[in-house]
C-alpha cells in the first residue's frame, strides 16, 4: 500500500465514521402557507362536546401548530362546567391512537384490502340502493347515541331506503331505570337531578361519580352538597354490594347482599308510611305500596341485606331527619333481577319523601334514555336473519364485545347474504366480523352537535386538520342516500340549517358565536318534556321480588371509571392510571372479600377460574373489603380480543360468564348472576398494583377529622417538634426559624407558587393524575413495569384504607411538593433539582446524570426515574405538548406545577405590565379537577386563596415533622358518623 | 521448622514469578472472560437504559451500590494492615502487608468503577468535576456523592503510591534476577533503585510518612461513604453511628478478604514458613474484635430506633427483622456477628479449613449489610403508599460477576508477575530478630 491509497483509506474511514455517528437531522420546518390563525408557539382553543360517553360535556381542544394536544373542559358548558374526567381527557388517544385504521378495508377470501373512500362509499351507495330496491327494511342500523341532528339524517336516509329507523345501542341503557321512570312517573327518559341541593343523599348503587348517567356533573353536583361548607356538610349513604369510587366517598357505605337493594328500599319506604307521611299519595296507590312494603321490617331488611342493624337504623334516622333527601337508584353496575323493583321503590320513596319531587328535574333528560333497551337490541339481531337484511349499518358500536356471548351477535353477523358495514376506526371484535369498515372521522376532527341533557345544543367542531381521508359520516350519509339531491350538499350546512329551524340558532351568524361558545347553553324546553301527572295505581311488576343471592357464591360485573364499557380500553392512559379503589392499572382482577377468600383458600394473585352457567373466565385475585363477602366482582371494559395493541388480550371480559337473559319486564340486562363456582387456577399472577401499604400505618399523610369536632374549634393545640404535634411551617420566610434550620432562609421573588388540596372535596377519580399524563409527556411503561414498580406518573392519588375499617378510604393527591427545604436538593452531586426564585423545585433533566439520590431522599416518593426512553407510536408523538421536553432514558422526573404554565402566564402579564393574577396560572390537574378540590396560586399574596385556605384549622403538611416545608398544603377530609 | 533466611525469602518470593503453568493462564482467561461478560452487561444497560436492573421506585438504589459500598469496605484491611499495623509495629503484618494492599488497589478500583455504572447517563459523569465553563455551572458539595468522589479518588491515589512505594525495593530485586524484557521492564518500575543508604533513608522515612497520611483516610474514607446514607433523611439511613459502623464493617470485610486471599495463596505458593499459622490466627483474632464492634452498632440501631418513639424508625427496623428482607438480615447478623465468635476457639482459628469458610462467610455477611441498609431504608420507608421491594436482575448479577471476575483477574495477574510478598519488610523482621511475630 503506498501512502497515496493509506491516506484514502484513513480519509474514507474517518469521513464515514463521523457520519456514522452524527445525530439524525434535526430540521424544523415552517409551514409555507400556515393557516391565518396559527401563530407558532401560541395556542388556539376549540370549544367542542367531549364524545367518550353519553354525558356530552363541554371541552375545549387545544390546538398548538395544527395539532390537538389537549383537550380542558369548557367552563361556560352548564353540564361538566370546565371540568373533565380521565375518559374525556384521554379522547385524545383516540384520534391519536397508532391502531387506528385510515382506509377503509374490505373483507376478501385472503383477509382485508385497504380500498378507497370513494371506492367505499360507491359501494356503500350500491349495497344500500340495492337493498332498497330489493323491498322494505332491508337495511338495518345500529348507532351509539349521537345527537340529534345526526340521528335524523340518519333516519332520513333510512326512510329514504325504506328501512326503520337506526337502534341506538349503548351497553349501559339504564333499562330498570328508565322502566321505572315510565312505570311510577309516566315518563320516557332518565330524568336528571339535582343532587346538590339535597341534604342526605342515599344511593342505591347509583355509581355517579364512576359513570352514572353523568359523572363529571353529579361529581361537582355532589360535592357542592357533601363538602364542609360553613361548618356544615351533607350526609351521603352508598348501599351497594360493591363499593365503587362512588361507594368510597360514601360517609357510610353500606355493604348489601346483590338484589337486596330493593329489599331496602321497601324497607324504607314502611318505615316512611310508618310516619304517616303518604296523606298526599292517592289511596290505592298507597295502599299498593303499604301492602309490598310491610313485609320489610327492620329484621328482615337487615337478614336479607345483610346490614348490620344498628347501621340500617341509622340510615333510617338520617332519612327520616332529612329536610330535602334524595334517593337515587341503581345504576348499572350488578343489575340483577330486583333492579326493576328497586328503582320502583327509589322512585316511590322519593315521592313519599317529597311530594313536589324537587330535586327531580324532568326537564333536562339525559340523553342516554334514548338508548335502546337491550331487549329491542336482542331482537334487532334477530329479526336481521328474519326479515332477510341485506345491509347492515354499524356506527361506532361494539355489541360482539359488549353483550354476553350466548345472545347470538356473532352469528348473525356472520350470515353470508348480510353485507355489513361498521363505521368503525379501530379494529374492534365487531369490526371484524363486518365486510366493509369504514372509518369516518372522528369527534374531535367533526362538525356536529350533541347535547347531553334536553335543552342543551352542545357543538362540536373540527379542532385540528385531519390525520386521515376519513370522511365526515353525515356527508357519506348525505352522499349515499340522496346523491346530488340531497336536502343539503354537506352535512355541514344539514346541520346549521337544523339547528335554525328548530329555532336554536337564529342565523349562520350566531352559528359562528355558538361554535365559539360551544354551544347553546341557555335554558330551553321544548313542552313535551313536562311530566304528566303520577299513575294511580302502581305497577304490578313491583312486588314481584325474587330473593337476593345470599347463598352460594354470586358474581357482579360493573361498569369500569376507566374504560366505560369497554370503548376506553385502547387509551393507554387509561390503563396506565390505576383503578382509584384498587389501585391496580391494565389489569383487570376479580375482587373477593377476605372472608370469602378464606373460604376457598384463595389468596391475593392467585388466578382462579370462575365458572358460571354461560361460562368461564380467569382471573388473578384481588382481597379487599371493598366488596360483600360472599359475591365476585369484576369491571368491564378490558378482555378484548381485537381492538389495538392497548386492548388486545389485555385483562379480562366479565361478560364471559354472564347470561343472555333478560330481566323480563324491563328488557334490561343482567349483570349479575348466582350460583358461581370459583376454583384455583394453580397459577399466580402479579398484580400491576401501584400501592405499597393499603394504611398509611399511623403516619401524618391522609388525615381526616371529624365534624363534630371540627365545629368544636381549635382543640388544645401544643405544638411540639414530633409527627403528630409539629406546627404548619410554610414555605416561606415566615417558616423559618433558628432553632430548626440549618441553612438561611430563602427569599422569594415576587411570587411562592403552591397548591392546596382540599382532601374533603377529593373524591379520588384520578382525572387529575390523567391530565398530567396528557399536558406532561409522561411516558407509558406498560403491565410489566406497573410491576416492576415504575410508573411514571406525577400524580398519582393515592388510596389510604382505614386500619380498622378497611371500608372507609382516604384519597390523597400526591404530588411534588415543591418543598421550600427540599430533602432532593442538597443531595444531587450536579444542582439538577434546583430550587426556583419562586420556590418551584425545578428539575433540570438536561443536567440530571441519572444518581437517584434525589429519589431516595425523597420522603413523599414522587420523584420518577426514566428507565428507558419511553416510546410514543406514530402518530401518538403528535399529541406531544411542545412547551414540555420529552425526557429521555437515565434522567429523573417529576412534577413542576405545570411550570409551563406559569411561564406562559408570566409572559402575558410582562407584556401587560401587571404582576400575575390569583388563578391566573391553572395547572393541569387543577384545571380538570371535577370537584375543584385543587387550588394553585401565590403564597407570597396574603390575599390570594391559597394564603386563606392555609389558613384554615384543617390545613396540614404531610409528614411536616421532617421540616421539609412543603408547598402542597393539604386540608384534612371531614368525616361524619351517619 | 527450618530458620528463614534473607536467601530463602528472596527464593521464596522469587520463585513464584517463575513463568506460570498452562492451568494459570487457562484461569486467567476464564477470569477474562467473565470480566467480558460483565462489561457486556454494562454495555447493554448503557445502550438500553438502566431499566435493564431491578431498581424501581421506591428502590432506586440497588447491587450497584451495594457492590460499591462492599469494595470500597474490602479496600479498607489492606492499608489498615500495611499502615496502622505498620504504626503499631505489629509485625505480624509484614507477611500479608504487600497482598493486602494490593487488594486494596484493585479493590478501589472495582468499587470507583460502580458509581459509574450506577449512573443513568454515564456519558455525563464529567458534569461532577468542577471544570470552568461559561454558565458557571459548578458541582454542589454540600452532596455525598460529591464528597464520595473526593473520598474515594484521594484513598485510591494515596493506596496506589503507597503501594508504589513499598514495592520499589522489591521490584529492584526482582530486576536483579530478570532477565531479557523483564529486565527491561523492572528496571523500568523500579525507577533506578540500587540499594544505597541515602535512598534507604528516604525510603524509610518516605513509607512512614505515608503510613500516617494513610492512616486517617482508613477512617475518613469509609465515614464518607456511610455519609452518602447518613446523610439522607431515610429512616434505617439517617443515623449517626453510620461512621463507625461503617468503618468497623469495612476492616471486618477487609480482613475476611484478606484471610480468603491468603489462604489459597499461601498454600499455592507454599507460603507457610512466612504466612504463618499465627499470622492467620491474628487475622482471626482483629475479626472477632470487628465482628464485636459491627454487632454493637447493629444493637445500637435498635436501641435507638425503640428509644426514638419514632413510629417510622421502629417501623423500618421491626420490617428490617420481620419484613420481606429478614433473611438478608438474618444472614447479616449470624454471619457478621455470631459465626466469627467462633474464632474465640483456639482450635477453630488455627484450622486452615474453618479460617478459610468462615472469611467466605463473613464476606458473604457484609455484602448482606450493605443490602439490608440499602434496599431496606428505602423499601419502607416514609410514605406507606410508596412501599415497594426490589430484586436484582440478570444484568446486575452479571455486572457482579464481572467485578468478582476482574477483582481475581487483577490478583492473579498480581500474585504471578510482582513480588507478593514484601521480601524488604520480611528481611527488616528477619533482621530484627523478631520473625513474622512468633
Amino acid at each position: 500500500m503506498d501512502r497515496r491509497t493509506f491516506l484514502k483509506i484513513v480519509g474514507m474511514g474517518s469521513v464515514s465514521l463521523a457520519a456514522s455517528c452524527s445525530p439524525p437531522d434535526k430540521t424544523l420546518y415552517s409551514l409555507v402557507q400556515a393557516p391565518d390563525d396559527m401563530v407558532t408557539g401560541k395556542a388556539s382553543w376549540y370549544a367542542s362536546t367531549c364524545r367518550e360517553c353519553p354525558a356530552g360535556c363541554g371541552i375545549l381542544a387545544k390546538n398548538r401548530e395544527g395539532r390537538v394536544v389537549k383537550v380542558e373542559g369548557n367552563p361556560l358548558h352548564p353540564i361538566n362546567k370546565g371540568k373533565l374526567c380521565m375518559r374525556g381527557q384521554a379522547a385524545l388517544q383516540g384520534i391519536y391512537n397508532p391502531d387506528r385504521i385510515k382506509t377503509p378495508l374490505l373483507k376478501e377470501k385472503d383477509g382485508w384490502r385497504p380500498v378507497s373512500f370513494s371506492e367505499a362509499e360507491a359501494l356503500l351507495q350500491r349495497k344500500a340502493t340495492h337493498a332498497a330496491k330489493t323491498g322494505p327494511g332491508k337495511i338495518g342500523m345500529l348507532t351509539e347515541i349521537v345527537g340529534e341532528t345526526l340521528l335524523k339524517l340518519f333516519t332520513e336516509s333510512l326512510a329514504h331506503w325504506k328501512s326503520q329507523r337506526p337502534m341506538i345501542f349503548e351497553p349501559f341503557a339504564y333499562e330498570s331505570l328508565k322502566t321505572a321512570n315510565q312505570k311510577v312517573f309516566g315518563i320516557e327518559g332518565m330524568v336528571s337531578y339535582r343532587l346538590e341541593d339535597a341534604d342526605v343523599l342515599l344511593s342505591l348503587g347509583a355509581d355517579f361519580l364512576d359513570t352514572w348517567l353523568s359523572p363529571v356533573e353529579y361529581a361537582w353536583k355532589f360535592k357542592a352538597m357533601h363538602a364542609l361548607n360553613n361548618g356544615k356538610k351533607g350526609v351521603f349513604i352508598h348501599v351497594s354490594p360493591y363499593q365503587s369510587l362512588t361507594g368510597a366517598n360514601a360517609d357510610q357505605w353500606l355493604a348489601c347482599n346483590p338484589g337486596s337493594e330493593a329489599a331496602v328500599a321497601f324497607g324504607l319506604i314502611r318505615e316512611i308510611l310508618k310516619l304517616g307521611r303518604a296523606s298526599r299519595l292517592p289511596r290505592a296507590l298507597r295502599f299498593k305500596i303499604e301492602n309490598t312494603a310491610r313485609f320489610y321490617t327492620r329484621e328482615k331488611v337487615s337478614e336479607l341485606s345483610g346490614i348490620p342493624p344498628n347501621l340500617y337504623e341509622q340510615l333510617i334516622h338520617r332519612l327520616i331527619r332529612a329536610d330535602t333527601p334524595l334517593i337515587l337508584g341503581t345504576g348499572t353496575g350488578a343489575t340483577g333481577p330486583n333492579t326493576l323493583q328497586s328503582n320502583i321503590a327509589v322512585n316511590y320513596l322519593n315521592l313519599l319523601l317529597d311530594s313536589k319531587l324537587s330535586l327531580f328535574n324532568f326537564d333536562e333528560r339525559h340523553r342516554i334514555g334514548l338508548a335502546a333497551i337491550r331487549s329491542e337490541v336482542l331482537e334487532f339481531f334477530k329479526n336481521l336473519d328474519k326479515n332477510s337484511v341485506e345491509l347492515l349499518l354499524l356506527n361506532n358500536v361494539n355489541p360482539v364485545y359488549a353483550l354476553p356471548s350466548g345472545s347470538g351477535i356473532r352469528k348473525a353477523l356472520e350470515r353470508d347474504s348480510l353485507f355489513v358495514v361498521a363505521f368503525s376506526s379501530f379494529m374492534d371484535e365487531t369490526a371484524e366480523l363486518a365486510d366493509l369498515v369504514f372509518p369516518a372521522r372522528l369527534p374531535l376532527e367533526a362538525w356536529d352537535e350533541y347535547g347531553g341533557k334536553n335543552g342543551v345544543v352542545s357543538t362540536l367542531q373540527p379542532a385540528m386538520g385531519r390525520l386521515t381521508g376519513a370522511p365526515h359520516l353525515g356527508d357519506v350519509f348525505l352522499r349515499a342516500a340522496f346523491g346530488q339531491n340531497g336536502p343539503t350538499d354537506n352535512y355541514k350546512t344539514y346541520l346549521v340549517s337544523g339547528l335554525v329551524a328548530k329555532g336554536r340558532i337564529k342565523d349562520d351568524r350566531s352559528w359562528i358565536r355558538t361554535i365559539q361558545r360551544g354551544g347553546v347553553f341557555e335554558p330551553w324546553a321544548p313542552a313535551s318534556q313536562k311530566r304528566r301527572s303520577i299513575p294511580q295505581s302502581a305497577p304490578r311488576s313491583m312486588n314481584k321480588l325474587s330473593d337476593p343471592f345470599t347463598s352460594g357464591l354470586s358474581f357482579i360485573a360493573l361498569p369500569s371509571i376507566r374504560f366505560f364499557d369497554g370503548r376506553g380500553a385502547n387509551r393507554p392512559w387509561l390503563c396506565e392510571v390505576p383503578d382509584p379503589v384498587s389501585r391496580v392499572a391494565w389489569q383487570t382482577p376479580v375482587l373477593v372479600h377476605p372472608k370469602t377468600a378464606e373460604m376457598h383458600g384463595l389468596r391475593q394473585e392467585d388466578v382462579v377460574r370462575i365458572q358460571s352457567q354461560w361460562g368461564q373466565l380467569h382471573a388473578p385475585v384481588y382481597i379487599t373489603e371493598s366488596i360483600i363477602a360472599g359475591t365476585l366482582a369484576m369491571a368491564f371494559g378490558q378482555g378484548h380480543t381485537s381492538y389495538g395493541r392497548y386492548a388486545k388480550g389485555v385483562g379480562v371480559n366479565p361478560g364471559d360468564i354472564l347470561t343472555a337473559d333478560l330481566e323480563s319486564i324491563s328488557g334490561g340486562p343482567l349483570f349479575a348472576v348466582g350460583e358461581v363456582t370459583v376454583s384455583k387456577s394453580g397459577r399466580v399472577m402479579k398484580l400491576a398494583r401501584m400501592y405499597g401499604s393499603r394504611t398509611q400505618q399511623g403516619r401524618k399523610f391522609a388525615l381526616s377529622v371529624s365534624l363534630a369536632e371540627l365545629n368544636k374549634g381549635k382543640s388544645t393545640e401544643k405544638s411540639g417538634l414530633t409527627m403528630e404535634d409539629f406546627p404548619i411551617t410554610l414555605p416561606l420566610r415566615a417558616g423559618y426559624d433558628k432553632k430548626r434550620d440549618f441553612y438561611p432562609p430563602v427569599d422569594y421573588e415576587n411570587y411562592r407558587w403552591s397548591m392546596v388540596v382540599d382532601l374533603d372535596k377529593c373524591i379520588g377519580c384520578a382525572a387529575c393524575s390523567a391530565a398530567c399524563y396528557a399536558e406532561n409527556n409522561i411516558g407509558i411503561v406498560g403491565e410489566d413495569r406497573v410491576i416492576d414498580g415504575r410508573e411514571m406518573t406525577w400524580l398519582s392519588v393515592e388510596r389510604y384504607l382505614d386500619p380498622q375499617q378497611g371500608e372507609k378510604i382516604t384519597f390523597l393527591p400526591m404530588l411534588c411538593q415543591h418543598c421550600t427545604n427540599a430533602p432532593c436538593e442538597s443531595v444531587c452531586p450536579v444542582y439538577a433539582p434546583h430550587h426556583s426564585k419562586e420556590g418551584i423545585n425545578n428539575q433540570i433533566y438536561n443536567r440530571c446524570i441519572g444518581t437517584r439520590f434525589c429519589s431516595q431522599n425523597c420522603p413523599y416518593k414522587v420523584r420518577r426515574f426514566n428507565w428507558f426512553s419511553w416510546n410514543w407510536p406514530k402518530p401518538m408523538n403528535l399529541q406531544l405538548n411542545p412547551d414540555v421536553t420529552v425526557r429521555s432514558k437515565g434522567v429523573m422526573e417529576k412534577c413542576s406545577f405545570c411550570i409551563q404554565r406559569i411561564k406562559a402566564a408570566h409572559t402575558h402579564a410582562k407584556n401587560e405590565k401587571r404582576a400575575i393574577r390569583d388563578g391566573e396560572v391553572i395547572p393541569a390537574c387543577v384545571q380538570t379537577c371535577p370537584t375543584s378540590a385543587l387550588t394553585f396560586g401565590n403564597l407570597k399574596d396574603d390575599n390570594s386563596r391559597i394564603s386563606k385556605l392555609a389558613q384554615t384549622p384543617r390545613a396540614y403538611q404531610i409528614m411536616g415533622y421532617l421540616n421539609t416545608k412543603p408547598a402542597v398544603i393539604y386540608l384534612k377530609k371531614v368525616r361524619q358518623e351517619i | 521448622m527450618s530458620a528463614l533466611t534473607f536467601a530463602k525469602i528472596d527464593q521464596t518470593v522469587l520463585d513464584t514469578l517463575h513463568p506460570a503453568k498452562r492451568s494459570y493462564w487457562i484461569l486467567v482467561a476464564l477470569l477474562l472472560l467473565g470480566v467480558l461478560a460483565g462489561a457486556a452487561c454494562w454495555g447493554y444497560q448503557i445502550l438500553v437504559g438502566i431499566g435493564v436492573g431491578g431498581q424501581n421506585n421506591p428502590v432506586a438504589w440497588g447491587t450497584y451500590l451495594i457492590n460499591f459500598v462492599f469494595w470500597v469496605g474490602i479496600a479498607h484491611s489492606g492499608t489498615l494492615i500495611s499502615a496502622i499495623l505498620h504504626l503499631f509495629r505489629a509485625g505480624w503484618r509484614n507477611p500479608i502487608a504487600r497482598a493486602a494492599e494490593t487488594m486494596t488497589v484493585f479493590a478501589v478500583c472495582i468499587a470507583g468503577l460502580f458509581p459509574f455504572i450506577h449512573l443513568g447517563r454515564v456519558w455525563q459523569v464529567y458534569y461532577m468535576l468542577p471544570y470552568p465553563n461559561q454558565r458557571y455551572l459548578w458541582p454542589n458539595f454540600l452532596s455525598p456523592l460529591m464528597f464520595d468522589v473526593v473520598a474515594i479518588s484521594t484513598y485510591l491515589t494515596v493506596s496506589t503510591l503507597f503501594w508504589y512505594t513499598g514495592l520499589l525495593p522489591d521490584l529492584a530485586a526482582v530486576r536483579d534476577k530478570a532477565q531479557g524484557v523483564r529486565k527491561k521492564i523492572f528496571t523500568y518500575l523500579s525507577l533506578g533503585w540500587t540499594g544505597q543508604h541515602d535512598q534507604w533513608r528516604h525510603y524509610t522515612r518516605g513509607y512512614l510518612f505515608f503510613a500516617a497520611l494513610a492512616t486517617p483516610l482508613v477512617i475518613s474514607v469509609h465515614s464518607v461513604v456511610s455519609w452518602d446514607f447518613a446523610l439522607g433523611i431515610v429512616p434505617g439511613w439517617h443515623t449517626t453511628i453510620f461512621a463507625p459502623y461503617f468503618v468497623a464493617g469495612a476492616i471486618h470485610s477487609g480482613l475476611a478478604m484478606v484471610l480468603t486471599l491468603m489462604i489459597p495463596m499461601r498454600k499455592v505458593f507454599g507460603y507457610e514458613k512466612i504466612i504463618t499459622m499465627d499470622v492467620l490466627e491474628n487475622v482471626a483474632k482483629t475479626i472477632v474484635f470487628t465482628g464485636l464492634i459491627v454487632g454493637f452498632a447493629y444493637g445500637t440501631e435498635y436501641f435507638i430506633a425503640w428509644y426514638s418513639h419514632n413510629i417510622v424508625e421502629l417501623e423500618s427496623f421491626r420490617w428490617r427483622a420481620v419484613g420481606d428482607y429478614r433473611f438478608g438480615f438474618y444472614i447479616m447478623v449470624i454471619c457478621n456477628t455470631l459465626i466469627p465468635l467462633l474464632f474465640l476457639i483456639r482450635k477453630i482459628r488455627r484450622t486452615v479449613v474453618l479460617l478459610f469458610g468462615i472469611s467466605i462467610l463473613v464476606n458473604i455477611g457484609m455484602w448482606y449489610e450493605r443490602f439490608v441498609i440499602i434496599v431496606g431504608g428505602v423499601a419502607h420507608g416514609f410514605s406507606p403508599h410508596a412501599w415497594g421491594l426490589y430484586a436484582p436482575t440478570v444484568i446486575e448479577y452479571g455486572i457482579m460477576f464481572g467485578s468478582f471476575c476482574l477483582f481475581f483477574f487483577l490478583f492473579l495477574l498480581f500474585a504471578k508477575h510482582l513480588p507478593s510478598i514484601s521480601m524488604t519488610e520480611m528481611k527488616e523482621t528477619l533482621e530484627k530478630g523478631e520473625a513474622h511475630a512468633t
